[in-house]
């Protein structure tokens, strides 16, 4: 009967000490990466996808370099807008 | 030795060519791939499944971990308002994760280093999400591209940049997933072509690196299929609970 509550304790004490480990981990490196990985792509993408729809506006409107330049800072906001928002979803996760 | 490393994402037909109309839908390696990954995907949920005991195999192990692992994270992004939507995000998921796993086996192909796949599984994500948000929410959907607290004035600058922003959504989710992909294998096969051009004196380093880098990829390869998840749960929850 001791034995068995021997054992008990100790399992609760080996349970604790992963659950140590787990919480430690989850600020580790791959997450880390990946983020970076994440906020980097979404700041091109919206560069990209602005300057698209202003060049597709222009051969549109025939304004020829007047709404590629609008939209191509508009899509610049638009990337900062995106990595601020991912990064304010990030702090409120933690 | 001249061994171009872009040669691995090359898409050629097996078997016959089969033309509908002036669309060629010959069976490629990039299609037999994407098979091998599906039926990779199936067997080991179906393997997995087939003996259901109280103490697991490994098989069933591992496909129990892999239900709980996106199981939790939709929970943990998007609530119990998305639990309709397990199915697809899980197959989405095991899908990626195959692909870009399988990739990393020698002689075989990367279907997610291709462009035109990674953007069509993130234009289903997004006009997906799209649907589901106009389904839900009507017309009140529009108010995502409207931020609380923002003077009249500047209203319609703010609201094109927000269409911008979630127009983007579609574009980083692909890019992010071919470019990691690519980018990981080319790099792969440049460090293995140092190998073989620096010879038995001074190719030691590269193949190193390269063993160093083999470890980094099959990180990415999980990192992404779980980023590219992960995002559409994210997406999915500003579908399904409108508010900032």
């Amino acid at each position: 009967m001791k034995d068995l509550k021997e054992i008990t304790t100790r399992l609760e004490i080996a349970k604790k000490n992963i659950k140590k480990t787990e919480d430690n981990n989850k600020g580790s490196n791959a997450a880390a990466f990946g983020k970076a990985l994440k906020i980097s792509t979404e700041l091109v993408a919206a560069v990209f996808v602005g300057t698209i729809i202003g060049f597709l506006l222009d051969s549109w409107f025939d304004t020829k370099p007047l709404l590629i330049i609008c939209f191509f800072f508009m899509g610049v906001a638009a990337g900062i807008l995106n990595v601020f928002k991912s990064a304010k979803r990030m702090h409120e996760k933690l | 030795m001249t061994t171009n490393p872009m040669h691995q994402f090359e898409v050629y037909r097996i078997g016959p060519e089969i033309n509908l109309g002036d669309i060629n839908l010959s069976f490629t390696n990039a299609s037999l791939f994407m098979a091998i990954s599906a039926i990779s995907v199936l067997s080991l949920l179906f393997f997995g499944t087939k003996k259901k005991s109280l103490i697991p195999t490994r098989m069933q192990l591992i496909t129990e971990m892999s239900y709980t692992f996106v199981a939790k994270m939709i929970n943990d992004t998007t609530g119990s308002s998305a639990k309709s939507y397990f199915p697809f995000i899980f197959s989405l998921f095991m899908f990626i994760l195959f692909c870009n796993m399988i990739g990393m086996l020698p002689y075989s192909f990367t279907v997610t280093s291709h462009i035109i796949v990674t953007f069509v599984l993130a234009a289903i994500v997004f006009i997906g999400v799209t649907i589901i948000g106009f389904v839900k929410h009507g017309i009140k959907y529009l108010e995502l591209f409207v931020p609380k607290g923002v003077p009249v004035a500047l209203l319609p600058l703010i609201i094109i940049i927000e269409i911008i922003s979630y127009l983007s959504r579609p574009v980083s989710l692909s890019v992010r997933l071919f470019a990691n992909m690519m980018a990981g294998h080319t790099m792969l096969k440049v460090f293995g072509g140092f190998v073989i051009s620096l010879g038995l004196l001074g190719g030691w380093l590269p193949l190193g690196f390269s063993v160093a880098l083999t470890g980094l990829e099959i990180l990415v390869a999980f990192l992404q299929a779980y980023v590219f998840a992960i995002l559409t749960c994210i997406y999915l929850n500003d579908a399904l609970n409108l508010h900032h």
